[in-house]
């Protein structure tokens, strides 16, 4: 299968350099990077945030923000040096030579335009709308995967669902046939099933039309899969790059190796899973710690006029956990996962059913006695950068349970948070930052610390980890099963994402449309999935076949 | 579209109640006595007070009294004025004159505020932008009747460019100077508004990727800029329709324009509350037909808006 | 052999199934980058050298860079410098007033000239700052206590309250301030009390729903943040949560907007007075001075004019400093939230 004859690469990053310049100075985004793109072949950019991956494709098209330049080196697209090439070359790449496919669906069509009014201009742009130009749209679109495409050309984005909106920016990007194809993230904002439906058919397309992919992502399982080749950036400069296959299988780079050990999807596959710490406890004899039996929300959703519908959210959902395991409920955006959190944490009212914690009632608590609920389970919420008041300092922050609660004096409580940021891997001098001046991560440990704060039994973690970097991640998992090991704490863990679930839980309750369609150990879902739904949610983790 | 429109109309009927409510309750119902302002503080005799509290309803219930000027405004039976003219006789010769104002103002603000706002936008930082911002700002800071003498005085009375005060007639022409008064303000706030929304929309994704399509500058900004841009500068042209014809009074004034803000104000001198109501009924209707017009135009502009 | 088995046209052998991963065709390098031009770093590492800044103290320090924040404040200082003790600014005494020097030109002692019944017109500008300030502030302050506090109970609670207050809204939206204000100053009640205070309750009655409405957006953006939400589940009651939390996440919008229309009410009030409603004769002000000025403007235009300057200059300096204030607490400009 491979040619000796080396045929020209159609792109050739040589020596790149790219220079943002800010306030505080410039900041050198890429450097020294070196990679090529062969006609037809899918290249993928491996990097967490800020590793430099999109900065280095967006140099390719000419679109770098406007404070960014590059610096040193050349970018060859098909011999021709266009690191510094004019607009007016560029508008001519653009298109027809060069497409996109960008990350975020929900903000990369143009609201106020019909879907095929954007494929058309598209056309029209690169001279290639022909006589029938409306044909041609549709055409293009069902080529992309959308059923009805004459219908759904006179629709607006805002009544097409994410992955619809992203067939029609691929529909775009392969519009004008170019030969190369940059795809920035093209499905990280997508459900994994949905993700790897749309994966799939731009593999097709792009194999059929003979197109190079440029493919960004920060999922190495994912990349491994889709592409013949991966180049790894970490701080800007390339680490490791070689055949995709030989890159998962034989990493040499540090980095290369601690991101592929960090990756939940592969590490999942490996099997590095939890182990139990309570497996002395048969289930049966021990009453469980939280007891949630024939949960239902329903929404009334106004249809203007006096006109209701109602919506279940949330769908006779019954499940138990034992003290000092971890219950994951899985499932994919609008399945009612993080309802069932809102409710168990009583900041929604339920519809119907029974949420029993430590044998009592929750939902027709007295304000006394859901004052000490609350002291009991504490949440942990997914946007790092909204779980946090921007006011308070990190000190006020961790305090602020202490104080509603009344614990301790000014002295004790200032102690107490120093303990905390401990528990936490935080030194004590952050308590006087305020959560602008952390990471995401680091974030995510000061809401760690501020649950921990009143010695809660369980912490409810509503997608804790989902915004977090793999390997920021996989730090904060870690630190979440050490904290269970030493306080014997109990976590409801909602998330969508099953390659996590492996990592941290003892019991899975996979969710559908409101409904629980599987229930059981973490060995028997990942192992033994008897629902269909459970084993395409497993099979579209990405890297699933391939270590 | 129509069931949007339905709601919309729906919405604005309270609005128009409730305003003309808030302005019959202020005038008739707050102490002090109108009839009193009616006599201009002469003594009267009770004879005379009571016809005149008959004729203009306030023997009876204050429901009554408002429900009587609801009717006669919606059937435009708007009464007569102290010198015997009847309102809606007057009105119909001073309203010609103020649309015409109003429309040119909002043209002036409406083309320049965009074309303005549009330029600096896309030049964020540079010379011009920098120019027109500080232009801006002083032109908010200033009053509009000081602006008002300032240009009368220069292009009216020293330059002689045109005649200082507008005529009976009231031409286009003659129009132009108090209309680039009225809206001047108005027009700064255009620029500006047009000015951050171009901003935000120049960085926004959609504009990168239309041009990722090989799409020429000159399209992504006329196509993707420029209409996501006009859409808060189309809502904001309308809710200033209420500050024109709060500012045509003082403009009105300084141009000695035949207008309603000129009618108005003589009406409010004289202490005609009765005709000041009838006047400022007719204004909130025109304030919530313009509104209603603003939110269709609105709706065109943004598919999103038809369906919410 | 699986059905979905695709077939390389050129050479006629299997293409593995793309679940499996791609071999390419073309021979790839294996590259690995010299570990010591590539060192790791720790993952995530927390930064312990500079001085933490909370929001406010970082928009402190962005704002006392820019000249437009320096210079409105200065400025903004002087006045209110001028409004508290203007016998420090003026030796004249603004309420003597000499008939032969009507419409005199400026000389030593009285560089700006006097007026119609020769009143020193630098006098009168000097110690008409007092009336346009306090009306400008006492307006700003109560338009924000009332509107602000109803747009945060509108947009905290939803509900009923949100949707009579949205109607209230719009009902004082179709009267624009100066109509309004107008009417209002023409009530019997109003007319035969002319003070200062008229003026700030008129202003006041007509300025609430706008801050009322900018207050809601704000509160209700800052309602639905996870941090709310977190702190309700810590136990905070939902009142508590909205002292706490909510409003100080909300301010920054309302301070610029209040700083802006400080000097807008102070446009209104001139205007008001000019239409003859608004400050009474005898109270000494722009506005009054402006109208006074605008009959003698053909043979006098400097008595208009330098009321007119002082004005605007104290309109600009609290409109800069919005400005001023917006850009250094942009949400857009700061990290994160």
């Amino acid at each position: 299968m491979t040619e000796t004859a080396t045929p020209k690469p159609l792109l050739e990053i040589k020596d790149l350099a790219i220079t943002f310049s800010t306030p505080d100075g410039p900041v050198h985004a890429v450097r020294d990077a070196n990679f090529t793109v062969m006609p037809g072949e899918t290249v993928a950019i491996v990097g967490e945030s800020g590793s430099g991956k999109s900065t280095s494709a967006l140099a390719a098209i000419g679109l770098l923000a406007g404070n960014g330049a590059v610096s040193s080196g050349q970018i060859l697209f098909d011999g021709e040096d266009i690191a510094h090439a004019s607009e007016k070359r560029f508008v001519e790449l653009r298109g027809n030579h060069i497409g996109m496919v960008p990350q975020d669906p929900m903000s990369n069509l143009n609201p106020v335009w019909k879907i095929g009014f954007q494929v058309k201009e598209t056309l029209k742009a690169n001279g290639l709308a022909g006589d029938n130009p409306k044909e041609r749209v549709a055409q293009i679109l069902a080529d992309a995967g959308l059923p009805n495409p004459e219908v759904r050309a006179g629709q607006y984005p805002h009544e097409f669902s994410g992955g619809m909106r992203q067939r029609a920016l691929i529909a775009i990007g392969l519009a004008c046939r170019p030969r190369l194809l940059i795809a920035d993230e093209p499905t990280s904002a997508l459900d994994v099933t949905v993700q790897q439906q749309i994966l799939d058919h731009l593999d097709t397309m792009t194999s059929e039309l003979g197109t190079a992919v440029l493919l960004i992502t920060h999922d190495l399982g994912l990349a491994a899969e889709r592409a013949e080749k991966v180049v790894v950036m970490y701080k800007g400069r390339v680490v490791e790059y070689g055949p995709a296959l030989d890159i998962l299988r034989n990493p040499q780079h540090p980095y290369t190796k601690r991101l592929i050990s960090s990756a939940p999807s592969l590490s999942a596959q490996r099997g590095d899973k939890h182990e139990a710490i309570v497996d002395e406890i048969v289930p049966g004899k021990v009453e469980p710690l939280l007891k949630v039996k024939n949960l239902t929300k329903i929404y009334d959703i106004r249809k203007g006029f006096g006109k209701k519908e109602k919506f279940t959210a949330v769908d006779n959902v019954s499940f138990e956990i034992l003290k000092g395991t971890t219950t994951a409920v899985v499932g994919e955006s609008g399945s009612g996962k993080s309802t069932i959190a809102q409710m168990v944490l009583n900041l929604l009212d339920k519809t119907e059913g029974e949420i029993v914690f430590d044998g009592e009632q929750i939902g027709n608590l007295s304000e006394k006695n859901l004052f000490k609920y609350r002291r009991r389970v504490q949440p942990i919420f997914q946007d790092p950068y909204g779980s946090l008041d921007p006011m308070f300092s990190i000190y006020r922050t961790i305090e602020e349970p202490l104080r509603i609660h009344g614990i301790g004096n000014a002295a004790s409580r200032q102690k107490k948070v120093k303990e905390l940021l401990e528990q936490v891997s935080m030194p004590a001098s952050t308590m006087h930052r305020f959560p602008n001046e952390l990471s995401g991560g680091q974030r995510q440990r000061i809401a760690i610390a501020r649950a921990l704060a009143l010695q809660p039994e369980m912490i409810v973690c509503d997608e804790a980890v989902s915004a977090l970097d793999v390997l920021v991640q996989a730090q904060v998992l870690e630190l979440l099963d050490e904290l269970q090991r030493e306080m014997g704490l109990t976590y409801l863990f909602i998330t969508h994402d099953l390659a996590v679930v492996r990592q941290i839980a003892d019991n899975v309750c996979v969710m559908e449309h409101g409904k629980i369609v599987e229930q059981g150990t973490a060995d028997e879902i990942f192992d033994a999935p008897k629902s269909e739904y459970t084993r395409n949610l497993l099979g579209a983790i990405p890297g699933a076949s391939l270590i | 579209m129509l069931s949007f429109m339905l709601k919309r109309i729906a919405q604005l009927i309270p609005v128009f109640i409730g305003a003309t409510l808030l302005v019959y309750f202020l005038v008739f119902a707050t102490p002090g006595n109108p009839i009193d302002a009616l006599s201009g503080g002469k003594p009267m005799s009770d004879a005379t007070r009571s016809a005149l509290e008959a004729q203009y309803n306030l023997d009876k219930p204050f429901w009554v009294q408002y429900g009587l000027y609801l009717k006669n405004l919606v059937t435009f039976d708007l009464g007569t004025s102290f010198s015997g003219q009847e309102v809606s006789a007057l009105l119909g010769r001073a309203f010609p004159v103020t649309a015409r104002l109003a429309i040119l103002a909002l043209l002036i603000e409406g083309v320049f505020g965009v074309i303005f706002g549009v330029i600096a936008g896309m030049r964020k930082g540079k010379w011009f932008d920098s120019t027109i911002l500080v232009a801006s700002l002083i032109v908010i800071a200033v009053p509009t009747f000081v602006l008002g003498f300032v240009l009368q005085f220069v292009i009216g009375v020293k330059l002689e460019w045109v005649k200082p005060t507008v005529s009976g007639a009231a031409t286009w022409g003659e129009l132009f100077l108090p209309a680039l008064v009225l809206g001047l303000v108005s027009l700064a706030y255009v620029v500006r508004l047009t000015r951050t929304s171009v901003i935000e929309n120049k960085s926004a994704d959609f504009v990168r990727t239309a041009t990722a399509k090989g799409l020429s500058r000159n399209r992504v900004v006329s196509v993707h800029i420029l209409r996501n841009s006009l859409i808060p500068v189309v809502t904001f042209l309308g809710a200033d329709l209420g500050s024109l014809m709060g500012g045509a009074i003082v403009t009105e004034g300084i141009f000695n324009v035949p207008g309603v803000g000129h009618l108005l104000y003589q009406a409010i001198q004289k202490g005609e509350t009765p005709t000041v109501v009838a006047i400022v009924g007719v204004l909130v209707i025109i304030f919530v037909v313009a509104n209603l017009i603003v939110d269709m135009l609105y709706a065109l502009l943004d598919p999103r808006i038809r369906y919410a | 052999m699986p059905e979905n088995q695709n077939f390389n046209p050129e050479d006629g052998l299997p293409i593995s199934k793309v679940r499996a991963g791609k071999v390419s065709k073309y021979k790839i390098e294996h590259f690995v980058a010299p570990l010591d031009e590539t060192p790791l770093q720790a993952v995530d590492s927390v930064k312990e050298t500079g001085k933490p800044l909370s929001m406010w103290a970082e928009a402190w320090r962005s704002l006392r860079k820019q000249p437009l924040f320096i210079i409105s404040a200065v400025l903004i200082l002087a006045v209110i410098v001028v409004a508290a003790f203007p016998q420090l600014f003026s030796s004249q005494d603004p309420t003597y007033c000499a008939l032969e020097n009507s419409n005199e030109p400026g000389r030593a002692g009285h560089i700006m000239g006097f007026n119609l019944q020769g009143c020193d017109i630098y006098a009168r500008v000097i110690y008409g700052t007092r009336a346009s300030l306090l009306v400008g502030i006492f307006t700003t302050l109560i338009v924000v206590v009332v509107g602000g506090a109803l747009g945060a109970l509108a947009g905290f609670y939803g509900g009923w309250i949100d949707a009579i207050l949205a109607r209230l809204g719009d009902i004082f939206f179709a009267l624009p301030l100066i109509l309004g204000a107008i009417i209002v100053m023409q009530l019997p009640a109003f007319r035969d009390n002319r003070s200062v205070w008229t003026v700030i309750v008129t202003l006041a009655i007509f300025g609430w729903p706008q801050l009322a409405r900018i207050t809601r957006g704000a509160v209700i953006e800052a309602r639905d943040a996870d941090y709310v939400k977190a702190s309700r589940a810590l136990g905070l009651s939902r009142f508590h949560s909205l002292v706490k939390h909510v409003i100080p996440n909300s301010l920054a919008p309302i301070i610029v907007v209040a700083t802006v229309n400080l000097g807008v009410y102070i446009v209104a009030e001139a205007t008001l007075s000019f239409l003859g409603v608004g400050l009474p004769p005898d109270v000494m002000s722009w506005g009054n001075d402006i109208s006074l000025a605008q009959q003698q403007l053909r043979s006098n235009p400097m008595m208009l004019m330098w009321p007119a300057l002082f004005l605007s200059v104290t309109v600009l300096s609290f409109i800069m400093l919005g400005d001023a204030v917006r850009d250094a607490l942009d949400p857009k400009a700061r990290k994160g939230a």
